[in-house]
């Protein structure tokens, strides 16, 4: 991870000086070219830039967009459906008085207010009246009823009568809607997140003791995402406990059972980047196991909500994995599956273990080994040259490459071989079965490839940093 | 009535044999008309006949097992379907996307009758508009090669070079069928 110019390491070599010369001279040129090529970060930034301009489209008009808003507001919250209507039957009742009872009204306006400020000045006119019988209405709605003013003649009282019985009503359905939202919100938690907030972010479900670790680990890589939302049913406080203190990591809870498709789709699952499935010990006892079927069962809905998400999941029983493949997760973590190996390689090269130990649990800030973005300039490039750039300009040690593959497609690669009958029997047939005929894209590993080895925009680099 | 000499050249097998030669196997050639659905071959007889078609479409069609809402069911699936071009068929033939139709002035079915002994027919062939044919037999066919062995040297090529062209399709579909089967194992 740091230079190390100790001669104790060219010491047993075949290399001569002057051949190591010509190396450092040849590297030199190698790196004034490097130096000219563009910065990671301003290319990062331009694609960035790109990003944001394909997500702009032509701007609606925002009288419409206030309407449509306010349409899905109203049909979508029975408060405001029931608020509405009270304010429309106070309208309604207030005119109906005002009318009716102008004089009565007019004439208490003069008997209350006294010298305060009238709207008509030295007489009170139509729209004191007009508020004095609003007063009368809202008093009389919210069954406060100070007696300070009311009805007169047999048409005011009537009117009345009506209005204070369909204010019973009213009353009551507004209280039970303000009841039944608190309620809701008590049993479901905040159901109110902002959805511009939410663009490929991070979805943990279940929970774990391994989550304040995945948490940290997150919070120190500068170039992972900072948003993240944790669907389980594990105690609220339990969770913000864990979840404070981060540098970086904007970190949401979800309290909800994370099977079911409605709750991945208020975690906005659909804009995810990617979606992590853990073992739920969510209310388990110390000595009772994770029920691995949902781990199964949320892969299948993910996929469903949305198929482009790059789904792991973390399994403990390893007869789960066919069952995950399947269900068409990008990546199963299965641990243990390293112990056999670290274990013999103890016996076998001492230090490679000691090696794994300090890479992956010793990893630090902008430390360890990390992926990061190629330079679109060095695309077409011999794996050399890309590593020189990385170790020249950044003292990083290029180890290795992460291959975006497209997914397979057995639709393409039948073709147009073979007879048209057998090729859509296939495909009517394994559709019909419910198996898809693409896989998703996925990540391969290449490590220490040769030098000539060329380098496309499909790759990017796993360094030692 | 027996077609006449271009009438039988027309036919891709018969397509480089000499006109005087398609003349005898025009002599014993009958043509017969049938109507649509009239079956011309059926699958898993066997028969020593080659069918010529002048005129109409026929089509080509093979039973398969098919899953489908009640369960595994043997369906008869359309594979492909022949038409003629000279003349046209006198009817308004199918057009239907899902199903290849291939156009030729005229052509034979069942060619491998003019090379094997009581050959197993693979698909059923039956009439999609009205159709005029003519059934060429294995023993007519043997005793004009007998007596012209030049005219055998033309079609028996013409019959190898399907018969090839179908193994290269059969291996090809076999390949696919492969494919399918790990993909689906896999999934």
């Amino acid at each position: 991870m740091t230079d190390d110019h100790s001669p104790d390491h060219t010491q047993d070599s075949d290399v001569s000086s002057n051949e190591l010369d010509g190396v450092i001279h040849a590297n030199k040129s190698l790196f004034d070219k490097l130096n000219q090529l563009p910065e990671i970060e301003a290319l990062s930034s331009i694609s960035i830039e790109e990003e944001e301009a394909e997500e702009k489209g032509p701007s609606s008009h925002w009288v419409t967009d206030t309407i449509q808003k306010f349409k899905g507001f109203y049909s979508g919250n029975e408060l405001v459906r029931y608020a509405a209507w009270a304010s429309v039957l106070i309208l309604i009742s207030t005119t109906a008085l005002t009318i009716i009872e102008y004089d009565m009204f007019k004439e208490s306006v003069t008997g209350h207010v006294g010298d305060t400020f009238v709207f008509g000045g030295d007489e009170p006119n139509w729209l004191d009246t007009f508020f004095h019988t609003f007063w009368w209405s809202i008093v009389t709605f919210t069954t406060v009823g100070y007696g300070d003013v009311s009805p007169v003649t047999h048409l005011g009282k009537f009117l009345t009568i009506i209005i204070m019985l369909l204010n019973f009503g009213v009353v009551t359905l507004l209280g039970g809607a303000v009841a039944s939202v608190l309620v809701a919100q008590r049993l479901t938690g905040d159901d109110t997140l902002d959805e511009s907030k939410f663009n490929g972010h991070l979805v943990i479900a279940g929970w774990n003791t391994y989550v304040p670790s995945i948490l940290k680990l997150i919070d120190a890589n500068q170039d992972s995402t900072d948003i993240v939302i944790l669907v389980n049913e594990t105690d609220k406080e339990i969770v913000q406990r864990v979840t404070t203190g981060y540098e970086r990591l904007d970190i949401t809870h979800i309290s909800e059972n994370f099977t079911h498709e409605s709750v991945l789709r208020k975690a906005f699952l659909d804009k995810a980047s990617t979606f992590m499935i853990l073992p739920d010990s969510s209310g388990l006892l110390p000595h009772e196991n994770p029920d691995e079927d949902k781990t199964v069962l949320t892969c299948l809905t993910a996929k469903s909500i949305s198929e482009s998400c790059n789904v792991i999941a973390h399994v403990l029983d390893t007869e789960t994995v066919s069952h995950l493949k399947r269900a068409n997760a990008n990546e199963i973590v299965i641990p243990d599956d390293h112990v056999p190996h670290l274990l013999a390689k103890h016996v076998t090269d001492p230090g490679v273990p000691q090696f794994f130990d300090d890479l992956i649990l010793k990893e630090e800030k902008d430390k360890g080994l990390q992926e990061v973005k190629i330079p679109r300039s060095l695309s077409g490039q011999p794996h050399n040259k890309v590593s020189a750039f990385y170790k020249f300009k950044y003292n990083w040690l290029l180890v290795g490459y992460a291959v975006r593959k497209a997914g397979f497609s057995l639709d393409e690669q039948m073709g147009e071989s073979g007879s048209p009958l057998i090729r859509n029997m296939i495909k009517e047939q394994l559709e019909g079965a419910g198996v898809n005929l693409t896989s998703d894209e996925h990540v391969v590993v290449e490590i220490n490839p040769p030098d000539d080895y060329k380098i496309d925009e499909k790759h990017s680099a796993l360094v030692l940093r | 009535m027996n077609p006449t000499a271009e009438q039988i050249q027309k036919i891709n097998h018969f397509s480089k044999v000499p006109l005087e030669m398609c003349a005898k196997i025009a002599s014993v050639v009958k043509i017969s008309e049938c109507q649509p659905k009239h079956a011309l071959l059926t699958e898993g007889d066997t028969g020593d006949t080659m069918v010529l078609v002048f005129q109409g479409q026929v089509e080509v069609s093979k039973n398969m097992m098919v899953k489908t809402a009640s369960g595994l069911t043997t369906s008869r699936k359309p594979i492909i379907r022949l038409e003629t071009t000279d003349p046209p068929p006198t009817e308004s033939p199918i057009t239907e996307p899902t199903v290849f139709v291939v156009e030729a002035p005229a052509f034979g079915i069942g060619e491998f009758s003019l090379v094997l002994d009581d050959a197993i027919r693979t698909a059923h062939v039956h009439a999609t508009t009205p159709v005029k044919y003519g059934i060429l037999t294995l023993e007519d066919f043997s005793n004009i090669v007998k007596n012209n062995p030049g005219i055998g040297g033309f079609v028996y090529f013409e019959v190898a070079k399907s018969a090839v062209q179908n193994l290269a399709t059969a291996s090809a579909d076999i390949g696919n069928l492969t494919q399918a089967f790990f993909f689906a194992l896999t999934r």
